[in-house]
């Protein structure tokens, strides 16, 4: 059993096991009291309810301990310089698409607006450029991760290497449906809505 | 129970403890076993936090007095919504609550962070868990809320103090608390960025919902304590700069500056260094004013009282804290770059600049203002106070300086505004607060302050409704829909930008209910029975005095009939309760009659049953009520700033490329 809590919600959780075991200890109070007020009946319900909490916490840190570590290989901090330049890249595109509505505003000179809106777009492909230097393979690894979502099982999946072309194809179909602009210069399939390609940066014409 | 109480202490100490160690060394190490066994450490702390405080309420319900702090702050004939209540009404239940709050808070905020930001949630979990770990220390060593009498039983409590026995003021501390307790959360991610260096802008991304929360809830307390104050305490304001309304101030002004600097960080990828800095600083300050709210430092009306061993054991804490979190901004400055420097004065990012200056300004005024005392009587031996007037001669400026940026900000350019820029943006907003300025000089009415405060509310107003204008018509323009589609979607797309200027309309509603008070009239007489007081358009007639009693207290409650230019408003009740745990503590219950444009208060400052007399305080408060309906705006604005994207689907329809430029 994994120390991380599943999607599948037909089978019984431990936490399902601390719930019973709360209505059965706050319904034995609420018999074994006897002659008391609503209102405190009310409390030991509440701190009982609160104690199951805490008894499936107890469970929940000793749990991790006793089981397998599957993850212990995998670090914990894993590609600090492509999280980094992932975020400064979205970072990055949101500043254009405020400069634009700024632009729209009349907020910004023409001047202004190109030489900052160049500086950012540079910045956008040089950032896109560092990711596919220094994770040549990501896009794979995405549709990977995307097929094995969708596709295949949630338990006992096979290797993903078994898994791969048919998941793939799922998630290339599902990335077909949101790509529908190519780009011109370097022919990457761009979403809908884009005016510019993230790959390259050219105007995309709608 | 009692036993269980302290059990439960103790264990969530020990909790607390194996969560910091286990998540540090976890992270250290890269084994998600111990990182997952500390995260469950840490949600069982606010498991046993709630096991907690379910006895202490359970205590308070079945009056179990052998518990010295229930004796303390209940009694039998008290009614069960404030024996509830009572919970956080005194200093030792006022940090269990604390720390159920704050286990509580920081569960969600690994809960929901702890896949999207994986690098940064074990030192997260050990940060907060640390705090948590010095307040379950102060309870158990100095203020265990579950001690009980050695010896002989009370038969009956002490009474909860009557000031507290007010709807307002139950929901005043949590609400503070809250945002006080919220505050804990961005400082836990930004020494977790600090401490694994991943200094970039993810960790803002992380705490900018907590802070605005957290800001929302301190905003919240605040007015809320504004509110008491007016009704509660009779003497016709709602803010008297008292050291615990200022404790609550403090981090107000930093968290504020940290929204505003926030937005630069994201731009343009300045202020590293400054944010981390804000975030130090308004955590350290819900720290210090907690401090001085329980340590006897400042004399206030509802501090806790004076304890110099909990004073000491603050101050190392707050000590460490700086040391530590300091430290490491230090160590970690070449990571902070800066990736922009200023480009021009004349900027969006130089005016957030100048406003973090000013509020910075403001809580450093308010800090010092408000320790004067305490520290002329560390150096001189005399305590020297300072009055509400030393702190109005300094802050209204201030408080105009804030306003007028809160204006000018919006209508800037990043990086720089051309003169054509500033021509076209600032025409309209500064001919309608000049107009409007002009307007009151003409009509009259002549304080300087009010009516510098209304020119400058009329050009922040005009400012936003331009913003509005004109993004409508920028949309407009783009999807061909009618103004008011366009307003939506505009909000719709930008929400975080024009939730931001709602919550700015809501700060010019609260200005101009500030800026009511320089109109203020009242009148303090002694009358008899058909004396009329007559205080501007009202006029008060004294009828009778009479006295009543309800079992928990006595009662006397004049009666006085109210016209307004001629025209009847009916009868109001001024009172005076005596509760009988508390008879040296008389409250005054303030009669007001609420509308739109002013409040009519009225206090029974004295009396006499025999005679029948009664001395009036009749008080007109104009615009107060903008002051509620203000934080009601700013309210709005922040959630619609904090909803999520998809709650927007509906409106956020793209724009047709070009359309918007073709436009303007």
């Amino acid at each position: 059993m994994s120390a991380t809590t599943t999607n599948d919600s037909s089978t019984f959780r431990p936490w399902h096991l601390f719930a019973v075991l709360t209505m059965l200890s706050a319904t034995a109070a609420v018999f074994t009291v006897g002659d008391t007020s609503a209102t405190n009946l009310v409390m030991v319900s509440l701190a009982i309810m609160s104690a199951g909490w805490a008894g499936f916490m107890v469970f929940r840190t000793l749990w991790p301990l006793a089981a397998e570590d599957g993850d212990t290989h995998q670090p914990i901090v894993a590609g600090k310089a492509r999280v980094m330049l992932e975020r400064e890249k979205q970072l990055v595109m949101r500043s254009i698409k405020e400069l634009e509505f700024d632009k729209a505003m009349g907020k910004v000179a023409q001047q202004d607006f190109d030489e900052m809106v160049g500086r950012l777009r540079a910045r956008a492909v040089g950032l896109m450029k560092q990711l596919d230097v220094h994770e040549p393979h990501y896009r794979t690894q995405i549709e990977r991760e995307l097929a094995r979502r969708l596709g295949a099982p949630a338990v006992d999946a096979p290797p993903p290497a078994a898994t791969a072309p048919a998941a793939v194809s799922v998630a290339a179909a599902d990335v077909a449906i949101v790509a529908a602009v190519t780009c011109p210069s370097c022919e990457t399939g761009n979403e809908a809505d884009a005016r510019f390609c993230k790959h390259c940066g050219t105007k995309l014409t709608a | 129970m009692s036993s269980l109480g302290t059990f439960v202490l103790l264990a969530s100490f020990v909790v607390a403890a194996y969560a910091v160690t286990a998540s540090v060394v976890g992270a250290r190490r890269r084994s998600n076993r111990l990182v997952e066994s500390g995260i469950g450490a840490f949600y069982l702390v606010a498991a046993l936090m709630t096991v907690a405080s379910a006895v202490i309420v359970h205590a308070f319900v079945t009056e179990n007095y052998a518990i010295v702090y229930v004796d303390r702050y209940s009694d039998a004939a008290m009614p069960l919504f404030y024996k509830i209540t009572a919970y956080w009404g005194g200093l030792d239940g006022s940090i269990l609550f604390w720390v159920f709050l704050l286990a509580v808070f920081g569960a969600i905020a690994v809960k929901y962070n702890r896949e999207s930001h994986r690098e940064l949630i074990p030192y997260v979990v050990a940060t907060i868990a640390v705090v948590e770990m010095f307040f379950i220390f102060l309870m158990v060593v100095h203020n265990n809320p579950f001690s009980t009498y050695l010896t002989q039983v009370p038969p009956d409590g002490r009474g909860l103090n009557p000031l507290l026995q007010n709807p307002y003021m139950i929901i005043h501390p949590p609400a503070l608390y809250i945002g006080f307790v919220g505050m804990t959360i961005p400082f836990a991610f930004g020494m977790a960025a600090l401490i694994t260096g991943f200094l970039d802008d993810s960790w803002l991304r992380a705490v900018r919902r907590w802070t605005m929360v957290s800001w929302l809830f301190l905003t919240f307390g605040l007015v809320l304590g504004m509110i008491w104050a007016y009704e509660e305490l009779g003497w016709g304001g709602y803010w008297a700069w008292d050291p615990v309304e200022n404790a609550g101030l403090l981090p107000w002004f930093t968290a504020t500056a940290f929204l505003h600097s926030v937005l630069v960080q994201e731009r343009r990828g300045m202020l590293k260094v400054w944010n981390v800095t804000l975030v130090i600083m308004t955590f350290f300050l819900t720290i210090f004013g907690t401090f001085m709210t329980r340590s006897g430092v400042v004399q206030s009306v509802h501090a806790f009282g004076e304890d110099k061993e909990l004073a000491w054991i603050f101050t190392v804490f707050m000590i460490f804290i700086l040391v530590v979190s300091f430290g490491y901004v230090i160590y970690r400055l070449p990571l902070l770059r800066a990736r922009h420097e200023l480009d021009s004065w004349v900027s969006r990012e130089a005016a957030f600049l100048a406003n973090n200056w000013v509020l910075l300004f403001s809580a450093i005024f308010v800090l010092f203002a408000t320790m004067f005392p305490t520290i002329t009587e560390v150096l001189t031996g005399n305590r020297l106070t300072v009055g509400p007037p030393f702190f109005n001669k300094w802050m209204i400026p201030v408080g105009l300086i804030l306003l007028f940026l809160t204006g000018v900000g919006p209508l800037l350019a990043w990086r720089k505004s051309t003169v054509s820029n500033l021509r076209d943006q600032f025409l309209w907003p500064t001919v309608f607060g000049v107009a409007v300025g002009a307007g009151l000089w003409l009509l009259g009415l002549r304080v300087w302050s009010s009516g510098l405060c209304f020119a400058l509310s009329a050009f922040v107003f005009a400012t936003i409704a331009q913003e509005f204008w004109r993004g409508a018509r920028v949309r407009q323009g783009a999807t061909g829909s009618d103004v008011l589609t366009a307003m939506i979607g505009l909000v719709g797309r930008s929400h975080r930008r024009y939730g931001g200027y709602i919550v700015h309309l809501g700060i010019v509603l609260m200005f101009l209910g500030f800026a009511g008070e320089g109109y203020k009239l009242e009148e303090q007489t002694l009358v008899k029975p058909g004396q009329v007081v007559t205080v501007g358009v009202y006029s008060v007639e004294h009828l009778e005095v009479k006295l009543g009693d309800d079992g928990q207290k006595q009662m006397v409650t004049g009666h006085v009939a109210v016209t307004r230019e001629g025209k009847s408003l009916g009868t109001m009740y001024p009172a005076r309760w005596f509760f009988r745990k508390h008879e040296d503590q008389p409250t005054t219950e303030v009669a007001i009659r609420r509308s739109f444009w002013d409040d009519l208060y009225i206090t029974m400052a004295a009396y006499d049953l025999q005679q029948q007399t009664a001395t009036l305080h009749v008080v007109v408060n104009p615009l107060v009520n903008w002051i509620w309906l203000g934080f009601g705006i700013m309210a709005l604005g922040t959630l619609i700033a904090l909803l999520p994207e998809r709650a927007y689907a509906f409106a956020s329809a793209p724009a047709a490329e070009g359309a918007a430029a073709e436009r303007v």
